[in-house]
């Protein structure tokens, strides 16, 4: 069991390693320069340009060699100090980013947890259930082959315009400040409902489906049929079936942070749900590096742990590794 | 032998009929297939040109409508049908022949060969491709079709690795293939004749699984505005509703069929393998 | 027990926090949207270009010496009581007596004398190039400031900035470092306008009513709403659902579906027949005369004439716009047009003309592909860009490309994203395109020194993009900018001669007005400007630069609904 959180372990820091450099690398190679896009903006005359173009070069760390640009990133990454925004110019990056994350997680992580919940039990309900099987299969097909934004400009379309029961935009109302208050709460939940709703609904139909064909392979295995043959009750063979399944459907859930994080970003995007999915793409539309970075990096960092927390969960599940635990094999 | 070869083959064939879930899956396939090759001719407008009364519903002379401006929204959709096959194909494929080839080497040979592809493998699952491709993506400033494609199959493959791989190395335990290699045959050959052949079908269904994702992954690009900076697709249709208000105006017909046909599509293709799934297991055949 | 002591504090506390809510009343608050692109990160006045994402920085919070009037092309003393030319070197400013700073600090002649001095001090400050002509900036008491010149002073341009510089106190401003000065957020802003900054968050800033402000008693203005929430909307069609809806009242968004809107009466105008908007610049398709063949003074005549501007006018704004000026002045400036030059040289919609002038000076296809080539025999090949995702101009750059393809040169439209487009904008590598950022103002000196910007540099940050190098021009521009503002016959000599080399040469193509943005709906504020009886004459328009044109008038007009 060591050596398996070991080997994660290193692969966890390796793709930590290898996806800030690539953080690093790949905004000094793109086509524009953020400074010339600012100080174009700024419309100075030519001598202030010089002046201002010192100090952006300078607050932004560009003015010195390479590689030491490169060191400096690792020591500000681990500080967390991730520069100044371009595109928010004075605003410190970790700031803008400090504002956005709530808002991410407060879609994401129930999102996700709820719909593999949710997507599991329905799952094996269904399987082998003629009925069920039969009407709810495709539309659990029909829901996981959605294009994320594709639902959620459906449920904006449908409850947020002709039934208007919910807003299609922002992270809450535009008469209200951010205080403590049920109103203020309420507020907040009304505006989460639609962006949470579609991304549990397209993450409920993978599960779902996942979890039904994981039941039925499970029913027609050789220690099934034998439990079915020794006329063991048909409850008891299912609850084998279905802790069995659950396995692949943990991987599954780290296989699927990826795609579930991209569909956030386009869900956000939809809705202009304040968070680092829209920020991101805002980011890449204004060309700030420094944005770019950050976001990419939180990203990366919440993966990883997702992934860890997953493998966590699989170690506790899995009667194998937890064997290996105690030294049994 | 001959005649058990064919009589598996028929077997499959009856079992493939018999199997609705492919009947289905593969007559939605090919009837969106059918719209992309012939769609084009079936409209005289121009997907770009302003051919009638701006943001009008569907009716006999634009049957789906037009955009904000007067364009045909059918021509725009059965042009952007055609990318769709385009990059779910190419994209697929490329993805499902990265995964199998390093998930064949890394099952086949073991070893550190098998140590190192695993981490790459494990690396590349990690790191968020739609963060990768976002970037990369934006570095290009104009984009084609055919790099978006090449994009998405650059990073879509490792759990393709990871299933062959597992797959592999059961294979590889497997007495024919311990026989070829006593006989000693090349490594490439025994990948290719003994465990690829074995491994058909499911390869099969990997790729189609790969087509759907590349589809869906290259509307997420175009949606966000990272998309082919010229042409039509069905993601682009969907970014441009949303930009010119088709929301609040209600102009549905101009963003429901672009997203509902990705959804059938993409779905079929999962029904497809489902029923293919069925067809290869006979033990799924089910009730 | 003294657990349980424990858990009744906290539900007391609990409960008196989530009393004390925060929510502005919808008869008292005006919501407004159409300014911000991206999230409000300062509210300083030194940072020009993100102004837009804190429009009310400068006339709500900030307040310069004069306001303007472009309605009337008037100067509207603000701060200021009056400004006189003493002689030609010399200009005095009365401040109005009883200003206050949003504190309570008196606000004086010294506080403008130090707003003007750090433009001396610091040359990253916007105004700094006026100190090449200003000698100095004195205080004489508290209420009298004497500018004076150390050679003719540039009036086009001192009397434009006369009502954009914004007045800071010098109380607050002087301890600051030249960073904070020039870079700084400046959060928690104490200006001296009739608004104060109340909150914000990433898509909005709202302001509140300054109730002491000083210009009630003063001027005897009482701004109507008390809150203002500035609204940033992702996409412009959010703006246009919440405009229907009531959920804000005025929005400056370039809304395209706004003409049969207001044709069906759902949504108020300025004006109330087509193009429904005012105009507040001209879009202008600059191309680079450093490549071949648009270094060739025929070849972009034939395009002048090839483009079908009522095309674009109709396609991409919906009838929103109107047909541009050849020579470029927006129509309040049309005293300073030459009607008859237009006549004879100005260029219209003429595919066949377009031909024609291609044909005689020797563009002819000549491997029948039905594009034309070089007379060199070179294949031509030139792209048409605008930034990705500014919708309307992407379709408007569609109609050019089809129309130059329709007389047979080969253009491609492009939407690079913005940053890409930029840097090719400022750095002369693109082909050809569009260009508004001469802002509405007092004088045809801003746009025409877009266009004729010089001396040209390796960097082209603030115009002229395309590199046209015409000494000629460059020095009328000079000269219209040192000519007084009330040496109008001077000043219209001078433009004619700039049109002249304008319309001749072509070396840019002004092609619409870009509209003032502006629709209004009356459910709970009524009373929005409108060119019609009974209506207040205000540009009706909240963007940075406008609160000080119109935009702070027009609060003061408001009646509510009920």
């Amino acid at each position: 069991m060591w050596r398996y959180l070991g080997r994660k372990f290193t692969i966890y820091v390796l793709t930590f390693f290898l996806a800030v450099t690539i953080d690093w690398v790949i905004p000094r190679f793109m086509p524009g320069n953020p400074v010339q896009t600012m100080l174009s903006r700024a419309a100075l005359r030519a001598e202030a340009v010089e002046v201002m173009r010192g100090y952006y070069l300078k607050a932004f760390g560009l003015d010195v060699p390479i590689w030491q640009q490169y060191l400096n990133f690792w020591k500000a990454v681990f500080r967390g100090d991730l520069g100044i925004s371009v595109y928010l110019f004075p605003k410190p990056v970790m700031k803008v980013i400090a504002e956005a994350i709530p808002y991410t997680l407060a879609i994401l992580v129930p999102a996700i947890l709820l719909s593999w919940l949710a997507g599991n039990k329905f799952g094996a309900f269904a399987a082998r259930r003629k009925w069920l099987d039969s009407t709810l299969l495709p539309l659990g097909y029909f829901l996981t082959a959605t294009p994320y934004m594709w639902l959620g400009i459906l449920l904006a379309w449908g409850f947020g315009v002709a039934l208007g029961w919910f807003p299609i935009a922002g992270g809450y109302s535009f008469a209200m400040t951010p205080h403590f208050s049920w109103k203020f709460v309420l507020d907040l939940l009304w505006h989460w409902f639609l962006p949470f709703a579609s991304l549990f609904l397209v993450m409920f139909g993978g599960w779902a489906i996942g979890m039904r064909n994981m039941i039925i392979y499970e029913l027609e295995a050789d220690y099934a049929q034998y439990l079915e043959s020794l006329g063991a009750p048909r409850r008891l063979i299912r609850n084998y079936a279905f802790h069995n399944a659950l396995l692949p459907q943990i991987t599954g859930l780290a296989l699927q942070m990826g795609t579930i994080a991209a569909g956030a970003v386009v869900t956000e995007t939809v809705f202009s749900y304040p968070g680092i999915g829209s920020l991101i793409v805002q980011a890449i539309q204004n060309q700030d590096y420094f944005l770019i970075q950050g976001c990419f990096l939180f990203i990366i960092i919440g993966v990883l742990l997702a992934n860890f927390l997953v493998d966590i969960a699989y170690l506790i599940v899995d009667p194998r590794t937890r064997r290996g635990m105690l030294g049994e094999t | 032998m001959k005649a058990q070869k064919n009589r598996t083959k028929n077997e499959f064939l009856y079992f493939a009929w018999r199997n609705k879930k492919l009947r289905i899956g593969i007559f939605i396939l090919l009837f969106f297939i059918l719209l992309a090759i012939v769609g084009p001719y079936l409209t005289p407008y121009d997907p770009w040109a302003y051919v009638g009364p701006p943001a009008s519903g569907p009716s006999q002379k634009f049957w789906f409508g037009t955009t904000m401006f007067g364009q045909d929204v059918f021509s725009q959709f059965v042009h952007g049908l055609r990318p769709v096959f385009l990059v779910g194909a190419f994209g697929g494929g490329l993805a499902t022949l990265i995964g199998t080839v390093i998930g064949f080497i890394a099952g086949y040979r073991g070893g550190w060969i098998d140590e190192i592809l695993n981490t790459l493998t494990n690396v590349v699952l990690v790191i968020p491709t739609l963060a990768l491709l976002l970037i990369l993506a934006a570095y290009l400033g104009v984009r084609s079709f055919f790099i978006q494609a090449v994009f998405i199959g650059c990073t879509a493959w490792p759990w393709t690795a990871r299933a062959v791989r597992a797959q592999t190395m059961s294979l590889k335990a497997r007495e024919f293939v311990d026989l070829a290699r006593i006989s000693g045959m090349r490594a490439t050959k025994i990948i290719l004749t003994e465990i690829a052949p074995n491994m058909l079908s499911y390869l099969v269904m990997v790729f189609i699984l790969q087509f759907g994702g590349a589809i869906l992954n290259a509307a997420t690009l175009d949606f966000i505005g990272l998309g082919p900076t010229r042409g039509i697709s069905l993601g682009l249709m969907m970014q441009i509703a949303l930009l010119w208000g088709a929301l609040p105006l209600g102009m549905w017909w101009w963003f429901i069929p672009p997203g509902l046909t990705i959804a059938l599509l993409v779905g079929a293709l999962y029904i497809t393998n489902v029923g293919l799934d069925e067809v290869f297991n006979p033990k799924l055949r089910g009730i | 027990m003294r657990g349980k002591w424990w858990v009744v504090l906290g539900i007391v506390a609990l409960l008196a926090s989530l009393a004390m809510g925060q929510e502005f009343p919808r008869a008292e608050t005006l919501y407004i949207s159409g300014a911000a692109w991206g999230p409000p990160t300062d509210w300083n006045p030194f940072i020009t270009w993100s102004k837009a994402n804190t429009s009310g920085t400068i006339g709500l919070i900030y307040e310069p010496l004069f306001f303007y009037d472009p309605l009337k092309d008037e100067l509207i003393p603000w701060l200021a009581e009056y400004g006189e030319w003493k002689s030609d070197q010399l200009f005095e400013v009365k401040l109005r007596e009883g200003l206050t700073w949003q504190d309570g600090t008196p606000l004086t002649a010294k506080d403008v004398v130090f707003t003007f001095e750090l433009g001396k001090k610091y040359p990253a400050v916007w105004y700094s190039p006026m100190w090449d002509y200003l000698d100095s900036v004195v205080n004489v008491g508290d209420y009298h400031v004497e500018f004076s010149f150390k050679r003719t002073p540039l009036y086009q341009e001192f009397v434009n900035n006369l009502y954009n510089i914004a007045i800071v106190p010098k109380h607050i401003w002087e301890t600051r470092t030249e960073e904070e000065i020039t870079s700084g957020a400046n959060e928690n802003p104490i200006g001296s306008g009739s608004y104060k900054y109340y909150a914000h968050g990433p898509d909005r800033n709202v302001y509140i009513r300054n109730e002491d402000w000083w210009g009630k008693k003063i001027l005897g203005l009482n701004p109507a709403p008390k809150y203002i929430v500035e609204i940033r909307f992702a996409t412009n069609n959010l703006a246009l659902g919440a405009l229907l809806k009531g959920e804000i009242d005025l929005s400056n968004n370039f809304l395209p579906g706004i003409a049969t809107l207001a044709q069906l009466g759902y949504v108020k105008t300025y004006l109330p027949e087509p193009p429904y908007m005012l105009s507040a610049n001209t879009a202008v398709l600059f191309l680079n005369t450093t490549k071949k063949p648009m270094d060739d003074p025929a070849f972009r005549k034939a395009l002048a004439y090839a483009i079908n501007v009522d095309a674009i006018i109709e396609r991409a704004f919906a009838g929103l716009v109107a047909k541009a000026s050849p020579t470029a002045l927006l129509p309040h400036l049309a005293k300073y047009v030459d009607e008859e030059l237009v006549a004879s040289l100005g260029f219209t919609y003429n595919p066949t003309k377009a031909k024609e002038i291609l044909a005689a000076a020797g563009y002819k296809d000549l491997d029948g592909d039905g594009l034309v080539e070089a007379p060199d025999g070179s294949k031509i090949y030139l792209e048409v860009t605008c930034p990705f995702g500014w919708t309307d101009w992407m379709e408007a750059i569609r109609v050019i490309s089809e129309s130059a393809q329709a007389v047979g040169i080969n253009v491609v439209h492009r939407y690079p994203d913005y940053g890409a487009w930029n840097t090719a904008l400022v750095t002369g590598t693109f082909d050809m395109t569009l260009n508004n950022w001469a802002s509405l103002s007092n004088t045809p000196w801003t746009v025409y020194n877009l266009l004729f910007n010089h001396p040209i540099r390796d960097i082209m940050g603030s115009g002229n993009f395309g590199r046209y190098n015409n000494p000629e021009v460059f020095a009328l521009v000079d000269e219209l900018a040192a000519t007084p503002p009330w040496d109008e016959q001077g000043m219209k000599a001078i433009c004619f001669k700039i049109q002249e080399i304008l319309l001749t040469d072509l070396p840019m193509i002004p092609l619409w007005y870009n509209g003032l943005w502006a629709q209004y709906v009356e459910f709970t504020w009524t009373n929005f400007p409108g060119a019609y009886e009974g209506r207040p004459h205000w540009l009706p328009c909240t963007w940075a630069g406008y609160w000080q044109m119109g935009g702070l008038h027009t609060l003061c007009e408001l009646k509510p609904a009920k």
